[in-house]
């Protein structure tokens, strides 16, 4: 047996190979930034994003063959970062879209999540009213945030003079001290949050009155949708995945999702988990799959749109969203 | 008129119309989207457009403005002359006029309008609190900056302090205190857009509003509304400082 | 008004660094309408002997007294003293009539009343066309005349003046030195007036002290040999110099120590 020191010419290709590692290893990484997309959420992370939070936790997105990560957070521009290309993906609300179409952006729907839409305003229970228009016809501040399309559409449709409207800041204390103080909220939100504080508030979604934009929709821009369809494909095929098991049991996400986001308790993350469920999976989710969309509900969408002056021309519907499975 | 009225106003109109101009041409070569930063046109487009509205929007914010700069003066020249009184008073209490020069005004607003309710009153409390301090600041400033031999003359003629206050201490600050209230005329409109943006009314909602809208021609015309609030505001306290300056001091007479 | 100084002295005592003596123990009588002029090196402390005198200082030790016939107490010498700086030290934000009304202000006089005594001064020394004229608008010469009137506005019955014509020229210096001799003699107060020129000491003065450098003492107490009607050819007499040229003698050797 030798005792072989190392060579000259050994220790030559050891360090050559250790180098060619070294560099592939570097090629590869900025290959793979060049293949991580970033999804850009509106808010914070939350129940309603509990089907991408499964995906990734559960690797889902690995296993379509996507490198994803997550961004954005509550007031992200996110519409806005899609269209600057600064985010490869966004998460936004079909009237948004329709919207920013209508600017001359071209942004498109992938995936919607709530099929009925989370948004409702929040009474005190000991106000005794039995539906939205009863609400709105009430004296009182109503607290909503300026510029959302659905505002403008109940100011059209309901009489509001009534009402002090003033701005909501994403915060219960004011509806807390003020009985006659109503407010917007997301139905998978603030009213726990309410219950918890030992309120008894009363929803009413603005759904029931005709204006239900699909909400936590997946959108990216239209150039993207035409040269990476096949990770857009991916994409959608994952997210549906991914809703799949967490409608299925959301304990393992929502785990997860607690230590993004230390402002949720796991008994409020169980009881917003659960109050979602009605709005994601439907009747048509059943036919068509989750996070379908229809051209129908588009169209109603934009000519509400347009009849509240929001927006001047509607497009032909099947611009606004590419079917999930298609 | 013609040549020094020229000389004033060619500068600063001549540069804003070049520099328009270019803004313009850049933005339609370089196709940019309308959603992230609109032409100089359409934005002025919509800020005749929507004229009726911002204005009016601009007339509840420059209340509230008006307020509270007016607050802001009186109490910020009152305190400054409770500092100025002793150097031991100064050291202990001037730190707590410095935090409303640091307290971002963004979180506290909310608190504002739980303890003004929604509406005007919050809205002045939040322009009062972003814009009094560098009234304070200027005049304690000014207080402790007395010609020492004028502060010797009013002892040699035993004036007590009332007397010196208000027949040399404050009348010497007065330059300092115009300059105070100019600075503080630009930060209370600061203060009062950010109060709506909680509170409700004025140009906030309508920034906000026109954020959500993607309208974003027309937050740029709010915000435009806005800065002609505030070079109002600072038009007026110049003007306010000339008419009360121009006899005696040099800063006035320079301009003439 | 008479006052005598006894044994004062003065001691600087800054936070940081020694002590400085300014001025030793000076005794000193001043007569009731004297005009005595206090000559000495910058710095040796002849302001601050001044000041002491005003009441702006204290001494740290020694005693000031007044004899004042008929006086009733300190209120009474209050408004009886009058400073002259060596700057005019208007306040700028006052027109002429109202920078000399404001003595009488703080003396809790009515308004009408003061501006009619105001008028009146400043036309003692010749500025009645410009009681409306703001500070900012004068020249050097015209604003230590309203200084003056500011001074004599109250009826001072001791006029103290600290280098007051030291930043003019010659001929409005001389102006003014003249003008000042003719209002002492008008109204009779006491006058001590500091000065590092011994022309303008001795042409003014009845009596003269020089100061030694810092810290300060009496090197010589001298009363002018000169007539009391003077007048500007007085400065070519020959008698003139010599005055002069006493007090000279004695600030050399009063520097040299």
């Amino acid at each position: 047996m030798t005792h072989a020191t190392w060579p000259g010419s050994r220790r030559h290709s050891l360090v050559l190979s250790l180098v060619l590692v070294l560099a592939a290893a570097w090629v590869g990484c900025r290959h793979q930034d060049r293949d991580r997309l970033e999804i850009a959420l509106n808010w914070k992370p939350e129940p309603e994003f509990g089907g991408i939070f499964e995906a990734l936790h559960d690797r889902i997105f690995e296993a379509n063959g996507l490198d994803i990560e997550l961004s954005g957070g509550p007031g992200a521009p996110v519409i806005q970062m899609v269209v600057a290309g600064r985010t490869a993906f966004g998460i936004a609300s079909a009237d948004e879209v329709v919207i920013a179409r209508a600017r001359g952006s071209d942004v498109v729907a992938l995936f919607a999540t709530y099929q009925t839409s989370p948004q409702g305003l929040m009474a005190h229970a000991e106000r005794g009213f039995d539906s939205l228009a009863a609400l709105l016809a009430a004296p009182g501040i109503l607290a909503v945030e300026p510029g959302l399309p659905y505002v403008k559409f109940l100011g059209s449709r309901y009489d509001l003079s009534h009402r002090e409207v003033v701005p909501y800041s994403y915060s219960i204390a004011a509806f807390l001290t003020d009985p006659e103080l109503a407010q917007q909220v997301f139905v998978t939100a603030e009213p726990i949050a309410a219950r918890r504080a030992g309120a008894h508030p009363q929803v009413f979604l603005v759904a029931e009155s005709g204006y239900n934009p699909y909400t936590a929709v997946l959108i990216a821009r239209g150039d993207r949708v035409r040269d990476d369809r096949g990770r857009v494909t991916a994409l959608q095929a994952a997210l549906r995945e991914g809703w799949r098991r967490y409608l299925d049991d959301p304990s393992a996400a929502n785990a997860w999702i607690a230590e993004q986001n230390p402002e949720m308790d796991r008994e409020s993350l169980t009881l917003a988990a659960a109050a979602q469920v009605p709005l994601i999976k439907t009747d048509a989710t059943r036919r068509d799959g989750l996070g379908s969309m229809t051209p129908e509900r588009w169209s109603t969408l934009a000519e509400q749109l347009k009849a509240i002056g929001v927006i001047g021309e509607v497009e032909e519907p099947t611009r606004y969203f590419i079917q999930p499975g298609s | 008129m013609s040549a020094g009225w020229a000389v004033r106003w060619l500068p600063p109109v001549g540069s804003l119309v070049v520099l328009t101009g270019l803004a313009e041409v850049a933005i339609r070569v370089g196709r940019v989207s309308p959603l992230l930063l609109p032409p100089p046109s359409a934005v002025l487009a919509v800020a005749v457009s929507e004229s009726p509205a911002l204005l009016s929007a601009s007339s509840g914010t420059a209340i509230a403005v008006l307020v509270g700069l007016g607050l802001s003066a009186v109490v910020g020249v009152t305190i400054a002359v409770g500092l100025s009184t002793s150097r031991f008073i100064e050291r202990a209490f001037y730190p707590y006029a410095i935090f409303f020069q640091v307290v971002p005004i963004v979180a506290i607003a909310p608190l504002l309008v739980i303890w003004f309710g929604y509406g005007i009153r919050a809205v002045i409390a939040s322009a009062f609190i972003v814009s009094i301090f560098p009234v304070i600041a200027n005049t304690l400033a000014g207080l402790l900056s007395v010609d020492p031999a004028l502060r010797d003359l009013f002892r040699i003629y035993r004036a007590g302090p009332v007397d010196t206050l208000f027949r040399l201490r404050l009348p010497a600050a007065l330059p300092d205190v115009l300059t105070g209230l100019r600075v503080a005329s630009g930060l209370a409109v600061i203060g009062a857009i950010v109060g709506e943006f909680v509170g409700g009314g004025g140009l906030g909602v309508v920034i906000l509003g026109a954020m959500r809208e993607q309208r974003t021609d027309l937050v740029f015309a709010a915000v435009g509304y806005a800065s002609l609030l505030g070079l109002a505001l600072f038009g007026l306290a110049s003007l306010a400082s000339h008419l009360s300056l121009r006899r005696w001091h040099a800063s006035e007479k320079e301009l003439g | 008004m008479a006052l005598r100084l006894s044994g004062v002295t003065r001691i600087f005592r800054p936070t940081h660094g020694d002590a400085v003596p300014v001025l030793e123990p000076i005794d000193l009588e001043v007569g009731r309408g004297e005009f005595l002029a206090v000559l000495g090196p910058s710095g040796c402390g002849k302001s601050t002997l001044l000041r002491i005198i005003a009441g702006l200082d204290r001494p740290t030790a020694g005693t000031i007294g007044w004899l004042e016939q008929g006086t009733t107490g300190e209120a009474e010498e209050a408004r009886s003293i009058a400073y002259v700086f060596q700057d005019a030290h208007l306040l700028p934000w006052r027109s002429v009539l109202r920078n000399v009304t404001l003595p009488l202000e703080l003396a809790g006089g009515g308004r009408a009343e003061a501006e009619s005594i105001a008028r009146a001064t400043l036309e003692q020394v010749g500025l009645e066309e410009a009681v409306d004229r703001y500070p900012a608008e004068l020249s050097g010469g015209m604003r230590m005349r309203v200084s003056l009137a500011r001074a004599l506005v109250v009826r001072p019955r001791l006029l103290l003046l600290d280098e007051p014509f030291a930043a003019l020229d010659e001929i409005t210096r001389q102006e003014l030195d003249d003008q000042l001799r003719t209002l002492w003699l008008a109204n009779g107060m006491t006058v001590i007036f500091v000065t590092h020129s011994t022309n303008e000491a001795t042409f003014l003065a009845a009596r003269a002290l020089v100061l030694s450098m810092r810290p300060a003492r009496i090197c010589l107490d001298h009363r002018i040999e000169l007539p009391t009607d003077r007048n500007a050819s007085l400065r070519a007499d020959p008698r003139f110099a010599a005055q002069a040229g006493i007090l000279y003698q004695a600030l050399l050797s009063g520097n040299r120590r």
